[in-house]
């Protein structure tokens, strides 16, 4: 009688000495040096996407004790994707905002750069009268183009008047008051687009500059094959952040379609809703937490995807 | 060392023979004194949207007074802007550090209460508010068949006029109906030659949910219309009264008479762009402030009404309530209590007195309308009493914010002309009967 091996052993390693991970003293450190960044991390952000992320599986109005949240299901998902029109326009205002925004931003934001980067006089003062918006607070800015865009009695109708040409409704139009917010935020945002590609294109070398010239490349060919090639990463950047930033607007419309402490913006008529206004509305106006949460899980998987996108798009031309 | 220990037994002895001693000879009244518990110290924790400067510093003296007369309470007094007060509560009680007690607009009572968050009155609380506030007050503060809180000011809204203009424009009759209304509002509004704007006839505030929605039932109340079911099982503002004071606003605005567009808030007549509002009391204290032409030339006329109707408006409440999940719910009665009971016969309460003299509201409290008849006799407080005879109150409903926004956002479609006034009032009514089938 042969001895019967067990085929599930005979593939087994001898037994060793168990492998003790080892960690270098450097790489200790490091861990203690990321330690409480992560753990910021984990309990500031990824805690409340994962709480988030469950409370938009319940019908919860922020008043009961979580303990006691009614299970729904996906039925906030199929609410907000199928029957909410507040939902489907405010969609609609965000994707318009963001790319109207964000491109607008970044055409004039390397116009602007270029011309500051040429031999310009007076070169910091510009600097410094492109970037003072960034460093008003959105609140005021809101209140301020309110004022210069009212329809009867704003500053912008008074000087189109004056040279001969009628009226806007500006804000108080459901047609033309998200470009007027689309506007302000340029307004707003233009001068960081335009000093962040000021610093990446002094990053150029200039031998590459002098190198195209002596081969005979004129301007066009230089900022085609040299400029925009070499300011693809800034131009990245820019965009992928501020996708991410104008995909999540609310400031500058509370701000700009708030006639008073009692207004809810969004308006006129809903014409300027966004996503996280909407989002806002459904759990502090509406006691809806649950539907909030799972606009937030929607805005949150575009925004993820939107970005994926975009670099993908970016490298693969790079 | 022996007699180092006899030393300190006999200093321990004679502490203890002399403490016992002294306690033997301590006064009857400290006896006494010591008998009587000395009252814990409480801390309490108010909010309300009450944060101007004039309406800070007289809160702050009552609450003064409440403190000196007991002097184991503290309260830490906190306001916010209206538009935060809810939000300010809402994620307050999430946190777990709400406050003991709020002032909070009676629509929200129903959320409160299905979340569990409102501690219920003390029986005498309960008959107090009965006894002395009118069945209209006492309906406002009720929710699953239970009293809440003290109402505290009452608002109904009137129609405010510029009596200036009014002269202006040769207008001698305040509108009494609705086509009155149309008329006057028309031959208010006045442009430039050059067809630039100076005013409009009449104001309009869209962008607020209270400020579309509030006017908007005042003139359906007025012109035989119904908001809700008795029930609030279903909408019933999508009917031919509805749309007619819906269509009323669009031949207005088509006609320019209104301009949505002006400037969106009461200030627009405030401020002399406009020559007429449908609009609340508590705006008196502005009026007193700032009205363009001076508060003698503000007037009060009842809201319009239609063919088949007589003139009603709408009543809101606000209330003290006082929070379930606070460690001092017998103390934040006492102190509510304290302010919403008369000083002595004849007299008001301190709240009576605040509302009206920081506020300038109108005082729920019957006997605080009676002892501060004087105060209420002034026309245009005067005017705003007299109509609370006439007032229907604001269903107050689970899903009842959302309800209002979505017939304002409809509403204000229709002023935009992004919908009919059909389309918009079917939208809201269909939007209206969904909230209503979800929150039964």
């Amino acid at each position: 009688m042969g001895t019967a091996t067990n085929p599930n052993l005979t593939n087994l390693q001898p037994l060793g000495k168990p492998k003790r991970i080892r960690i270098s003293h450097n790489a200790l450190w490091g861990y203690i040096f990321i330690a409480p960044v992560a753990l910021y991390l984990l309990v500031f952000s990824i805690g409340p996407i994962l709480f988030s992320f469950w409370v938009s599986l319940h019908n919860w109005n922020m008043i009961t004790p979580v303990a006691d949240m009614e299970s729904v299901g996906l039925k906030n998902f199929q609410y907000i994707l199928g029957d909410d029109d507040v939902f489907r326009k405010a969609l609609l205002n965000t994707f318009r905002f963001t790319i109207l925004g964000v491109g607008t931003n970044t055409v004039l934001g390397l116009c602007g750069a270029l011309l500051l980067n040429a031999n310009i006089r007076f070169r910091t003062f510009w600097r410094t009268i492109f970037f003072l918006p960034i460093v008003t607070a959105p609140l005021a800015l809101g209140m301020m183009w309110g004022t210069l865009l009212n329809k009867n009695f704003g500053l912008v109708n008074r000087i189109l008047n004056a040279i001969g040409l009628p009226s806007q409704p500006f804000l108080s139009s459901p047609d033309q008051a998200l470009y007027c917010i689309i506007l302000i935020a340029v307004y707003q945002y233009v001068g960081y687009y335009i000093i962040v590609m000021t610093a990446g294109l002094q990053g150029i070398p200039e031998e590459y500059y002098d190198a195209a010239a002596v081969d005979g490349a004129n301007w066009w060919q230089s900022f085609r094959h040299i400029t925009l090639p070499l300011l693809r990463p800034v131009v990245l950047f820019l965009v992928v952040t501020n996708t991410i930033g104008a995909l999540q607007v609310f400031d500058i419309v509370f701000a700009t379609t708030t006639g008073g402490a009692e207004t809810s913006g969004g308006g006129p008529a809903g014409a300027t809703m966004v996503l996280v206004l909407h989002m806002y509305n459904n759990a502090f106006k509406f006691f809806k937490m649950g539907r909030a949460s799972a606009m937030a899980m929607v805005l949150f998987a575009i925004i993820f995807i939107v970005t994926l996108v975009q670099m993908r798009l970016m490298r693969e031309r790079a | 060392m022996k007699v180092f220990r006899i030393l300190i037994t006999l200093i321990v002895l004679g502490t203890f023979l002399l403490t016992a001693a002294c306690a033997k000879t301590a006064s009857p009244a400290a006896e006494e004194q010591a008998a009587v518990p000395t009252p814990e110290p409480v801390k309490l924790v108010m909010l309300t949207h009450w944060g101007e400067e004039s309406m800070l510093k007289p809160m702050q003296a009552l609450l003064d007074e409440y403190m000196a007369a007991n002097p184991n309470v503290t309260i830490e007094y906190q306001s916010t802007s209206f538009d935060q007060l809810l939000t300010k509560i809402t994620t307050a009680q999430a946190a777990g550090i709400s406050p003991d007690i709020y002032h909070i607009y009676n629509l929200w009572v129903p959320d409160f209460v299905k979340g569990g968050m409102l501690a219920a009155p003390s029986d005498d609380v309960v008959a107090e508010i009965k006894g002395n506030y009118s069945e209209g007050s006492v309906g406002a503060v009720t929710a699953a068949g239970q009293v809440w809180g003290y109402p505290t000011e009452i608002n109904t809204y009137q129609l405010l006029y510029n009596k200036k203009m009014f002269a202006d424009a040769g207008i001698t009759k305040v509108p009494e109906t609705l086509d009155e209304l149309k008329d006057a509002a028309c031959k208010l509004t006045k442009k430039n030659a050059d067809g630039t704007l100076v005013h409009t006839g009449m104001a309009v505030m869209p962008g607020w949910d209270s400020g579309v929605t509030h006017p908007f039932l005042s003139l359906l109340w007025s012109n035989n219309g119904q908001y809700l079911s008795p029930d609030l099982s279903k909408s019933l503002f999508n009917s031919p009264e509805g749309l007619a004071v819906l269509k009323l606003y669009s031949d207005l605005i088509k006609q320019g008479c209104i301009d949505p567009g002006l400037g969106g808030s009461y200030s627009d007549f405030t401020t002399g762009k406009s020559a007429m509002i449908i609009m609340a009391n508590w705006v008196r204290a502005e009026l007193q402030t700032s009205f363009v032409d001076g508060y003698e030339n503000v007037g009060v006329a009842p809201i319009p009404h239609g063919p088949s109707g007589k003139s009603t408006t709408l009543q809101y409440n606000w209330l003290w309530a006082v929070d379930k999940s606070s460690k001092n719910v017998e103390e934040a009665w006492k102190l509510v209590k304290w302010l919403n009971t008369a000083r002595g016969a004849g007299k008001a309460s301190p709240m009576g007195e605040y509302l009206t003299t920081a506020l300038g509201a109108i005082p729920s409290g019957l006997s605080d309308q009676k002892a501060l008849s004087n105060t209420m006799s002034e026309y245009f407080m005067a005017a705003f009493l007299a109509s609370t005879s006439t007032t229907m109150p604001e269903p107050i409903l689970v899903g009842g914010q959302e309800i209002k926004t979505a017939l304002q956002t409809n509403v204000e479609a229709a002023w935009y002309g992004q919908k009919t006034d059909e389309e918009a009032l079917a939208d809201a009514a269909k939007e209206a009967d969904r909230i209503l089938t979800e929150n039964k």
